[in-house]
């Protein structure tokens, strides 16, 4: 008995083990698209998944859309379009952000990776038609089946993309290891300034390896569509977090170990697939997310290399030996500005939010109402991220997550508890802010863009396996009925009308805002501004940075539950997929940091924004306002709404330069103008103005 | 005279290289030591072991009698122990002013987020008027309010030396204060830092290149060489003796 179970349990290993290495593999080529460039431009590239996703869906385009035959598709999506993609972002983009920080960089690979599809989707004319799953490279791909072992049977395609990686990764030892661009790659990764010094261009190598990581990873998002029913964006954004957790395996570094890591990351995922059920017969509390369990393996594997392996941080900081000769990055624009900018600042948001509020409340219809509340009760979310981005310069990419935790917390009470749901949503935001300060203990450790790479991972951990659990996400009854959640009364007011309901997310919206710019004036907002500054300065006076962003975290965790809490009584259900996933809450982030993140009123316009740009500024409906009639809004109305996050995702681009944000900035200069023209009426006209400028005439 | 720091048996190696063996450094209240040695001596790892940036392998850090060999770099600040930086290390968006500010904040240690929270937060005045007599005493009484982009590198060295001193300091470390300043603007640095001291007492710790700063700032000095104490003494005749020359010239007749 006990050996036909142990050959058993041999025979389903070797099956796993087989069953793992196609994705394994797929995972590998993304692993190796990211290393290339993290190693040679030190960017983090989160858009590698946008990549692969435009590739599969040109391919998916030439041949479905456009009849091509499987090889000039081929062509034209792998080895054209993912080169010349990849190309265009290191000359355009990366190669002017040398000398920026790591965090600004991966904070425009967020934006890339929000407005890469939709714009690529909007050029081509691509949509993603549900329920079509994308064909392979080979014929009858997943229908003709080999089982050379008699213990798994390998489709064509699988066997195709294991044929493929294989090529590809022995292609890239003979580059590396037989041609000089590859020599001057593998100089580059150990010193780039050490490289120029003999002679080397390094510019050029990076755009090669730019180019060839884009090769990589298109090539990789041809061969794992056919996995997928439906191409979307987001799944491809979750490869790349694979990738990710692959290429940590390897230290984030190594080329031979991140291939490894993608290999074993699939077997893992093939043998917890195989081995999980079993366990979960007896321990109960396993069935839920059985299957859910296999999905966040990578995101666990990736969440533990970080946390226990701190080392991981260091990798690239103590490579180049002339590091030290880069310039620093560019200084920043002053946190402070002018008094009498401020108090305009206030002037005008108050006033511009009690005329819209009159109005909206006297005579916005019911949708009016619903949109403009959602907008303020977003904005009061996205404060959560003026408070770790823009005070404490922190990259969390888990908003959502504390968010949906505050949702989900007033479901549960008021479900099964009955709780009163105002109260429930402070106590939501309170757990929030528990989880955050708990999680903020391994993750801050961490530092910089590891810290980003943490709450992600945290992020679709709580996305796959947390929100399954019926003392979460409400379990199979939730699936019938959605998650309920009732409209409160609060003493006279029956917040159930939509109206009264405005003026409660209105308050709250000015309560935290206000509590944000005490902070930000206070002790806690001068001592993040410190840590931002300087840490090794920070620390030298006796700051510890850990309970410092510890704090930020918790606030952060807190206002985002709170809000998380008011969106989901306000529609009366968490509607956590297209609320709170990892993937809309990473387009929060961009939206912030797009407008500004270290300002409340940055937050107010991103949560305008997210609600609202599409109703009023490319549906036409403003301009029609402005001509008063519906009927003379021009033809090219309606605007694509992809427009919304190709214009704030490329947004981000101005990050590395002006972390204060577009509106900040542009303000600023305008009041600077302002200013000047001030100066210059009461004074009359500058005399050395003016001899420069005869000075510029005469020549 | 009592002992303020006290560094006994000091050994870090990195990847099987000894940067220091068994390094013995005292510094003495109101007192002006200098650390000086060849490149690659050891002289910033000592420093950096001192601070808490790095752990030695072996050797045990007293702060006024007290062991604080296990104690992170803002503990051991908070006991008393500032620095400035060689590669100048000002908080980017911050004004001058606002850099002490933090600095008298953090030594209070009475920030509580209810408190910002109720508005009691912002600076108070008594708070500012303690750091504009440290800008005052430091000279740069008329730049408070400016950012710090507008600040030379003096003058960012001495916001750096400001900063410090609002941390009510015993120990001050000093990391080549004199690296990027000419030659005048080293001996401005050097006088400031002189009545600086004259005013607070505290014991500084100098690891400089400048010959002639060492000479003429310090009263005793400790001179390193492949990670150990060479020699030790009052600094002018630490730096006329051979054994300095020749760790830093190599033998005497290669050098003329």
């Amino acid at each position: 008995m006990a050996l036909v179970l142990a050959a058993s349990v041999g025979t389903d290993l070797l099956r796993a083990l087989l069953q793992g290495t196609p994705p394994g593999t797929v995972y590998a080529l993304i692993a190796l698209g990211f290393v290339l460039t993290y190693k040679t431009s030190g960017v983090f590239n989160l858009a590698l998944g946008a990549q692969a996703y435009i590739s599969a869906a040109m391919y998916f385009q030439a041949r479905n859309a456009w009849g091509w035959s499987t090889v000039p598709a081929l062509v034209l999506s792998v080895f054209l379009l993912a080169p010349a993609l990849g190309l265009a972002l290191e000359h355009l983009v990366f190669r002017h952000l040398r000398t920026s920080t790591a965090l600004a960089k991966l904070v425009v690979t967020i934006g890339l990776s929000v407005a890469l599809p939709s714009l690529f989707e909007l050029i081509v004319g691509f949509e993603p038609v549900a329920g079509t799953t994308p064909q392979g490279i080979v014929p009858g791909g997943a229908t003709v089946f080999y089982d050379p072992f008699g213990v798994y049977a390998f489709s064509r395609n699988e066997l195709t993309a294991v044929g493929v990686a294989l090529l590809a990764v022995t292609l890239l030892v003979v580059l590396f290891r037989f041609t000089a661009i590859g020599l001057q790659m593998r100089a580059v990764v150990e010193s780039p300034r050490l490289t120029e010094l003999s002679g080397v261009n390094s510019d050029r190598v990076s755009a090669f390896a730019w180019a060839l990581s884009s090769l990589f990873a298109g090539m990789a998002g041809v061969l794992i569509a056919p996995r997928f029913n439906t191409l979307a964006a987001p799944d491809f954004f979750n490869l790349v977090v694979i990738g990710i957790a692959a290429a940590a395996i390897g230290r984030l570094v190594s080329l031979p170990r991140a291939l490894v890591g993608g290999l074993w990351l699939g077997i893992f995922i093939a043998v917890s697939q195989t081995f999980l059920p079993r366990w979960s017969d007896t321990l109960t509390w396993l069935q839920p997310i059985e299957k859910d369990l296999t999905t966040a393996m990578p995101f666990v594997v990736l969440f533990g290399v970080l946390v226990l392996w701190p080392a991981i941080r260091n990798t690239r900081a103590a490579t180049d030996p002339l590091g030290g000769v880069d310039p620093p990055p560019p200084s920043l624009a002053s946190d402070s500005r002018s008094p009498g900018l401020t108090l305009a600042t206030r002037a005008f948001g108050v006033a511009f939010l009690t005329i819209t509020g009159l109005v909206v409340f006297f005579r916005g219809d019911a949708s009016w109402q619903f949109v403009v509340t959602q907008a303020v009760i977003l904005s009061t979310i996205f404060l959560s991220i003026t408070v770790i981005t823009g005070l404490a310069g922190q990259i969390s990419l888990c908003q959502g997550t504390f968010a949906a935790i505050g949702g989900f917390t007033v479901f549960q009470l008021a479900d099964r508890f009955a709780v009163s749901v105002l109260l429930a949503a402070l106590i939501g935001a309170a757990i929030a802010a528990l989880i955050g300060a708990v999680l903020s203990l391994p993750v801050l450790r961490l530092g910089g863009i590891w810290v980003a790479i943490a709450t992600l991972a945290f992020a679709y951990f709580f996305d796959s396996v947390m929100i399954k659990f019926s003392w979460v996400g409400g379990g199979e009854s939730a699936l019938l009925q959605g998650t309920r959640i009732p409209r409160p009364t609060l003493g006279p007011w029956d917040l159930s009308d939509d109206r009264a309901f405005l003026v409660l997310a209105v308050v709250v919206f000015a309560v935290v805002g206000l509590a944000v710019i005490q902070i930000r004036g206070g002790t806690v907002g001068q001592t993040l501004r410190a840590l931002r500054g300087s840490e090794v300065a920070a620390e030298s006076i006796g700051i510890s940075a850990a309970r410092a962003r510890m704090a930020a975290f918790a606030v952060s965790a807190f206002i985002a539950g709170l809000g998380g809490a008011l969106l989901s009584i306000q529609q009366r259900n968490v509607n956590y997929s297209s609320n709170f996933s990892p993937f809309a809450a990473l387009f929060w982030l961009v939206l912030v940091v797009s407008l500004g993140a270290r300002t409340v009123e940055g937050a107010g316009y991103a949560g305008a924004s997210y609600t609202l740009f599409d109703a009023v500024i490319l549906k036409g409906t403003f301009l029609g306002w402005i001509l008063r009639s519906a009927d003379h809004i021009p033809g090219f109305f309606p605007i694509s709404a992809k427009w919304l996050f190709i214009l704030f995702g490329l947004g981000t681009l101005q990050y590395a330069r002006h972390p204060e944000g577009a509106v900040e900035y542009g303000k600023r200069r305008a009041g600077a103008r302002v200013e000047a023209l001030v100066t210059r009426l009461r004074r009359g006209p500058d005399p050395v103005e003016v001899a420069l400028s005869t000075e510029e005439s005469v020549r | 005279m009592t002992t303020v720091l006290r560094a006994s048996h000091i050994t870090r190696s990195f990847s099987g290289i000894r940067a220091l063996s068994d390094v013995d450094l005292e510094v003495a209240a109101g007192e002006r030591v200098g650390l000086i040695g060849p490149n690659g001596a050891g002289k910033t790892t000592l420093f950096n072991c001192i601070l808490g940036v790095l752990r030695p392998d072996r050797g045990t850090v007293e702060l006024d009698g007290r062991d604080v060999s296990d104690l992170p770099v803002h503990q051991r600040a908070r006991l008393g122990i500032g620095r400035t930086f060689q590669r100048i290390e000002l908080f980017s968006e911050s004004t001058v002013r606002e850099h002490l500010l933090i600095a008298e904040r953090t030594r209070r240690g009475d920030g509580r987020l209810w408190k910002d929270l109720l508005g009691r937060g912002r600076p108070r005045t008594d708070e500012i008027d303690r750091c504009d007599e440290v800008l005052d005493l430091l000279g740069l009484g008329d730049l408070a309010d400016e950012p710090i982009e507008h600040l030379s590198l003096g003058q960012g060295r001495l916001v750096e030396v400001g900063r410090a001193l609002m941390t009510d300091p015993k120990l001050l470390l000093l990391d080549e204060p004199s690296s990027g300043l000419d030659h005048d603007e080293t001996a401005d640095l050097a006088t400031t830092l002189r009545t600086v001291q004259d005013a607070q007492g505290i014991a500084i710790l100098l690891v400089e290149h400048d010959v002639e700063f060492v000479a003429g700032f310090t009263e005793r000095s400790y001179v390193l060489d492949f990670g150990q104490v060479i020699a030790q003494g009052p600094t002018a005749e630490m730096l006329a003796s051979d054994a300095v020359r020749e760790a830093y010239l190599g033998t005497l007749d290669v050098s003329s």
